[in-house]
């Protein structure tokens, strides 16, 4: 079975320049944690996902300070967070995107999501164009069932 | 890609010329072969950070396919004993970190009571130099400015006077032990000088300068530091900060606790117990950090590949590994001798002059250089003095001191420099300039190069 026949094929996308916030807004109505942001000529340049966001709003060093628990939200998060409105998509968005042709077999696409550890890719045809978008789930329904 | 072209060749260019000069001045071919590759190893560090790997592999294998050096004598060259250290240290350093060690760390700074501007700035400004000294500079400059940064948000204040103090006091407090800085573990190594010279000699000297240090930031940013004191009378007391992160006082936090106190107990006494025990010079020194992270390894046995993948920094310390190896080629050449006497005529054979031009040509070559290059090339010409009659500890201490300290110049000139700039632009989208820098850097940079002058010029150092 190939790609194209488990994908979504109605895609939505951001546009680079669009708010952060309001990019957020879209994904939270639309009940979906990631969408790809598209340049006005139609070319794939990023993934904007609720993960990319949450990684914009905590402190970049997390990881490298080691265990410790919140016990109350930073005033530094929370000037971030209202920083939403300021800032545009492209500053966060993830720009080094995994994607597939939509031609690609599903046990293929399953071996790269595990490889990469992502959770969802965009499905590009031939000319490069997103056409589609495919999530784990996608997959997991197309092999199993 | 057009600048990437030309800084390519200005690096081979002035790599050439290095050996034509060396050429020039009676070195042979494989000395002025050494000394081109030592010079790419160099410049691929100013010019291409990212590839000094890349070129550390190939100027190795130049070296060995010219017989310039034999493989027998790169191996002995390359200081694995330096690198095991670090990877031992590294795995140790996870540890800490895995169990919140530098986040309860943070936690106490947040939690300082009565708080005031230049308490703050002179807090901050000691622990950043003792945690250097304990841990290493590049770890302890990031949990100094995530404290700083939840600081400043908190009262609103700028953090760039703060995160300067923090990273120009980390930098001096480097000095102060074999484990702040790689350097230190480099050239005690290499000189015999023990952990025990370090504490009597290097960290009283460095506290002297810390105490410098302390009293031109204070005095450098008594704007910023007034404008905090108002912050802090207008806004109150830091209630929020005091319980915004807590870290639980687990069973292993005390064990890790314990881990670090028993390995910087040992290496404390390593000379003492190498004596002791009959064993060869620094055995002790360098088989504690893997006895521990042995142990580490033992008892957390699911994370362990993790620390070793993780938490050691491969791509650091094999360029190390062949740094050490291409400026052993330096001495296996010869090359560094012929250098020694051109330097030794040079000062007209005075120790003080020589200990002068170590210590300001160190801190001049590290304030754009990376510091372990710079020292790694001054080695074998300190090694090379010994035959000239010289004293050679106060010229071990000339390069560790300039070595470190240089590096407060320029806002390049270490990587806790690097590293807190970094974690700024990404924060807060600062980006400091060049010249607010070397306004306090260069102060920084003079002053506590000058102490370190006078103390080596007026007191006696021996063997």
């Amino acid at each position: 079975m190939k790609v194209k026949e488990v994908m979504t094929k109605v895609v939505k996308s951001l546009l680079p320049n669009m708010g952060a916030r309001e990019a957020l807004d879209a994904l939270l109505n639309i009940e979906i944690s990631g969408l790809p942001v598209i340049d006005e000529e139609g070319r794939l340049i990023g993934m904007f996902t609720e993960k990319d966001v949450l990684k914009s709003i905590l402190p970049t060093y997390l990881e490298s300070v080691g265990k410790f628990i919140y016990a109350d939200d930073p005033k530094g998060i929370k000037t971030k967070v209202q920083d939403l409105a300021k800032i545009k998509v492209k500053d966060i968005m993830r720009k080094d995107v995994v994607t597939v042709g939509e031609d690609t077999a599903l046990s293929e696409v399953a071996r790269i999501m595990l490889t990469h550890k992502i959770r969802r890719m965009p499905v590009l045809n031939k000319d490069g164009k997103v056409v589609g978008i495919v999530a784990r789930q996608d997959i997991v329904k197309g092999l199993v069932f | 890609m057009n600048r990437f072209i030309f800084k390519f060749f200005v690096l081979l260019a002035m790599s050439i010329g290095s050996g034509l000069l060396g050429s020039r001045i009676g070195l042979n071919l494989q000395q002025s072969i050494a000394i081109s590759i030592f010079s790419v190893s160099i410049l691929g560090t100013l010019f291409f950070w990212d590839f000094r790997l890349s070129f550390a592999f190939l100027g190795t294998s130049v070296l060995l396919l010219t017989r310039t050096i034999d493989l027998e004598n790169l191996i002995k060259s390359a200081s694995l004993e330096v690198i095991l250290f670090l990877v031992g240290m590294m795995v140790l350093i996870g540890l800490l970190k895995e169990s919140g060690f530098f986040a309860w760390l943070i936690s106490l700074i947040l939690r300082m009571r009565r708080l005031t501007a230049k308490k703050f700035l002179i807090s901050i400004s000691i622990i950043s130099a003792l945690l250097a000294c304990a841990v290493d500079e590049v770890t302890s400059i990031i949990f100094m400015v995530a404290a700083i940064l939840e600081i400043s948000d908190y009262f609103e204040v700028n953090p760039i006077p703060f995160i300067i103090s923090s990273v120009l006091t980390t930098n001096i407090g480097s000095a102060g032990t074999v484990l702040g800085n790689p350097i230190g573990i480099l050239i005690a190594t290499k000189s015999g000088l023990t952990f025990e010279d370090f504490i009597l000699k290097a960290f009283p000297l460095m506290l002297v300068c810390l105490a410098a240090t302390i009293i031109l930031v204070c005095l450098w940013y008594r704007r910023p530091l007034k404008e905090f004191d108002r912050k802090i009378k207008e806004m109150g007391a830091n209630d929020i900060l005091i319980k915004l992160i807590s870290v639980p006082p687990e069973k292993r936090l005390k064990i890790a606790l314990g881990i670090f106190g028993f390995t910087s107990f040992f290496i404390g006494l390593h000379h003492r117990l190498e004596l002791m025990w009959d064993l060869q010079p620094n055995t002790i020194l360098l088989i504690i950090p893997l006895i521990s992270s042995g142990c580490v390894m033992i008892w957390r046995w699911q994370r362990a590949r993790s620390y070793i993948e993780k938490d050691v920094e491969w791509w650091t310390l094999l360029f190390f590994l062949l740094l050490f190896a291409q400026a052993g080629t330096l001495k296996y050449t010869g090359a560094t001798d012929i250098f020694a006497q051109k330097l030794s005529s040079f000062v007209g054979h005075n120790p003080l002059a020589l200990r002068g031009v170590i210590l300001w040509g160190s801190a001049i070559g590290s304030s754009v250089l990376d510091n372990v290059v710079l020292v790694a090339a001054f080695i074998p010409i300190i090694q090379s003095f010994q035959g000239m009659n010289f004293n050679l500890q106060p010229l071990w201490w000339a390069l560790l001191f300039g070595g470190c300290f240089g590096g407060n110049i320029t806002m390049v000139g270490s990587t806790a420099n690097i590293v807190a700039l970094g974690i700024l632009e990404k924060e807060k989208h600062l980006k400091i300039n060049f010249f607010h820098w070397l306004g306090i850097g260069l102060i920084v940079g003079i002053v506590t190069t000058g102490i370190v002058w006078i103390f080596l010029s007026c007191v006696r150092l021996t063997n």
